[in-house]
C-alpha cells in the first residue's frame, strides 16, 4: 500500500509539469474587476514614476478633470480607451480563449482585443488603439505583450498618459479556486516614466452573465465635450 | 506576417466604400445602369454590387473539415447594396415602406443621403450586418459563437440551445440563439429595434423583424453558405430570402476598424456636419 501510494506520488510529480504544459487553464468566461480605482497606482501604492514633463502632463489633467472638463480624453468621443486602461474599467469584459489567440470581448463599447499566440510582436507595428498583442504561457500564467501603441489614448481613467513606445506586459493567472483571476500590467515607456514599473488588478468570474450591447456612439448629442469647445 | 497581408491590412485599416473598391481594384461591377422596379427612372438609380472576395491565395492554410466547426475567418463574396430575394430586386414591401426606400434612394441619388445609426458609428443592424464587406471572425466556445465583425467592431452572441429571454429589450444586433440542425447552424434573431436599415440603400424594418440564418460548410469548408430569411409582418407583404457564400480565409486578420474617429464632425440636432 505504502508503495502503491509512493509510487502515485512520483507519478504525479513526473506528470504534473507536463500536464500543465498541455492543459493550460481556461480563462474563458466573462470576468468583472474587484475594487475598481481611476488611477492607476504601482504595486508600491505610488504614484507611477512620471518624467518630470509627463508629470505635468498628468498634473494637467488631474486639474482639468477636477473642473469637470474631460476633452484631454478622446473616449468622450467614444474611441477606444486604449490599454491598459481598457481592462481597468469598472465593466465586465469577455475572454473567450482558443488555440490561435486570446480573445478579450469588452463590454465598453463592445471593444474586441486579440492576442495571438505562437508568434512575435512585429518588429515596426502600425500605430492603434489597442496596439498588437501577442500571448504565450508561462506555466499556468497568460502573458500577453503588447506594442504599437497610439500616444493619444491614456493609461487609465484618471488621464496617465504614455508615449508610442509604449510596451506593456500582462500576465494573468487564475487563482486555485478558479473564480479569481489577477492580472500584473508592466509598464515600459522611457520616454514618459523614468523606470518600468509593475500595476495589479484583480477580477471574478461573473457566470451566466450576458455581456448587454453597449453603445457608446448614443450617448453623443450636441453636447458632448468637443461641440462644448466649438462653440 | 506576409508582406501581402502586411499590405492588405494597412490599406484595409483606413475605412470607406472608396477603399473597398480600391483594394478590390477592378473587380467592382462596372454599372449596367439598374434602378428600382427597372423604372429607368435615374433617379431611383441603385448603386452597382460590389463583387469582391475571393477564396484564400494559394499557400494558405487548409478549411477544418469539421462540418460543425465554423470558427475562422470568413470574407463575403459580393455586397449588394440593396437586399431582396434576388440581386437588384427589392424587399417585399408594404406600399407605404417601398415609397420610404424609394423616398431614400432618390436623397441618396440627390448627394444627400438619409443617414441610419450605423452612420454614427452605431450597430448595423440586422440583416445588414452580416452583408458587411469587411470580414468576420466567428469564435466558437461551448455553447456559443461569437461572431466578431471588422467592420466598427461590431460583436454578435449566438447562444446554442436556448431559448430567447422573456421581456427582451430592443436592441440594433437584437438576440440571436442557434441550435444545429444536422450540419446546418440555425440561427434566429428578434429584439431588433428599428433605428437601423436593412440595407445601404435604406430599406426599412420594424421592431417586429425576425431573421433566420442557415449556415452551412461547403466546398470542404472553404465555403460559408448562408440563407438569410427575413420577417416582418410589419413592413413587409411576406418574408424572403437570399443566399450569400463567404470564403474561408485563413490569411486575413480583422483589423482595428475605428467608426467614431468621425465623431469630431459631431451631429448637430440629428444632421452630421463635416468639419
Amino acid at each position: 500500500m505504502k508503495r502503491v501510494s509512493a509510487l502515485a506520488s512520483l507519478t504525479a510529480l513526473l506528470l504534473t509539469p507536463a500536464l500543465a504544459q498541455s492543459a493550460p487553464p481556461d480563462l474563458t468566461g466573462v470576468w468583472a474587476i474587484v475594487g475598481y480605482r481611476a488611477a492607476l497606482k504601482t504595486t508600491d501604492g505610488a504614484v507611477p514614476p512620471l518624467t518630470s514633463e509627463a508629470r505635468a502632463v498628468y498634473e494637467k489633467h488631474l486639474a482639468d478633470a477636477a473642473r469637470g472638463d474631460r476633452s484631454f480624453d478622446a473616449t468622450t468621443l467614444c474611441l477606444p480607451p486604449g490599454l491598459p486602461r481598457l481592462m481597468l474599467l469598472d465593466k465586465p469584459f469577455e475572454i473567450l480563449q482558443r488555440e490561435k489567440a486570446a480573445y478579450f470581448v469588452h463590454q465598453d463599447n463592445r471593444m474586441p482585443r486579440r492576442a495571438y499566440f505562437s508568434e512575435p510582436l512585429p518588429d515596426n507595428p502600425d500605430p492603434l488603439y489597442l496596439g498588437f498583442s501577442v500571448a504565450r504561457w508561462e506555466g499556468a500564467a497568460l502573458v500577453i505583450d503588447s506594442s504599437g501603441f497610439r500616444d493619444s489614448t491614456l493609461l487609465d481613467d484618471a488621464g496617465l498618459p504614455h508615449s508610442a513606445a509604449l510596451r506593456l506586459t500582462e500576465r494573468y493567472q487564475l487563482d486555485r479556486d478558479g473564480k479569481t483571476l489577477r492580472a500584473r500590467f508592466t509598464v515600459d515607456d522611457p520616454k514618459t516614466f523614468t523606470r518600468p514599473w509593475s500595476a495589479e488588478a484583480q477580477y471574478v468570474r461573473r457566470p451566466g452573465f450576458e455581456i448587454p450591447e453597449e453603445v457608446c456612439a448614443e450617448k453623443l448629442t450636441s453636447t458632448h465635450p468637443q461641440k462644448r469647445r466649438a462653440k | 506576417m506576409s508582406g501581402s497581408l502586411d499590405k492588405q491590412n494597412s490599406t484595409r485599416r483606413a475605412c470607406g466604400l472608396a477603399l473597398v473598391i480600391a483594394v478590390w481594384g477592378g473587380t467592382a461591377v462596372a454599372a449596367e445602369p439598374k434602378t428600382l422596379h427597372n423604372s429607368g427612372d435615374p433617379t431611383l438609380a441603385l448603386t452597382a454590387p460590389l463583387r469582391g472576395a475571393k477564396a484564400a491565395p494559394p499557400g494558405s492554410a487548409p478549411p477544418n473539415p469539421d462540418p460543425r466547426d465554423l470558427e475562422g475567418v470568413w470574407w463575403l463574396q459580393g455586397y449588394e447594396y440593396l437586399l431582396g430575394p434576388e440581386p437588384g430586386v427589392p424587399p417585399p414591401l408594404k406600399p407605404q415602406y417601398m415609397q420610404v426606400l424609394e423616398r431614400r434612394i432618390r436623397a441618396k441619388n440627390r448627394g444627400m443621403p438619409e443617414a441610419d445609426a450605423s452612420t454614427q458609428c452605431m450597430p448595423h443592424g440586422m440583416p445588414r450586418l452580416m452583408e458587411s464587406p469587411y470580414p468576420v471572425e466567428i469564435v466558437q466556445t461551448p455553447g456559443r459563437l461569437t461572431f466578431l465583425h471588422e467592420v466598427a467592431h461590431n460583436v454578435r452572441r449566438i447562444r446554442l440551445d436556448k431559448p430567447h429571454p422573456k421581456n427582451l429589450q430592443p436592441t440594433f444586433l437584437g438576440d440571436s440563439v442557434g441550435k444545429w440542425d444536422g450540419d446546418t447552424l440555425v440561427v434566429e434573431t428578434i429584439g431588433l429595434n428599428d433605428r437601423t436599415f436593412i440595407d445601404d440603400e435604406g430599406s426599412t424594418h420594424s421592431g417586429k423583424l425576425r431573421t433566420v440564418e442557415r449556415y452551412r460548410k461547403i466546398e470542404g469548408g472553404s465555403q460559408l453558405e448562408l440563407i438569410m430569411t427575413v420577417e416582418d409582418p410589419v413592413t413587409l407583404e411576406r418574408p424572403y430570402r437570399y443566399r450569400r457564400i463567404y470564403h474561408w480565409r485563413p490569411d486575413i486578420r480583422p483589423q482595428e476598424y475605428i467608426c467614431e474617429e468621425n465623431n469630431r464632425n459631431a451631429p448637430e440636432d440629428g444632421i452630421t456636419v463635416a468639419k
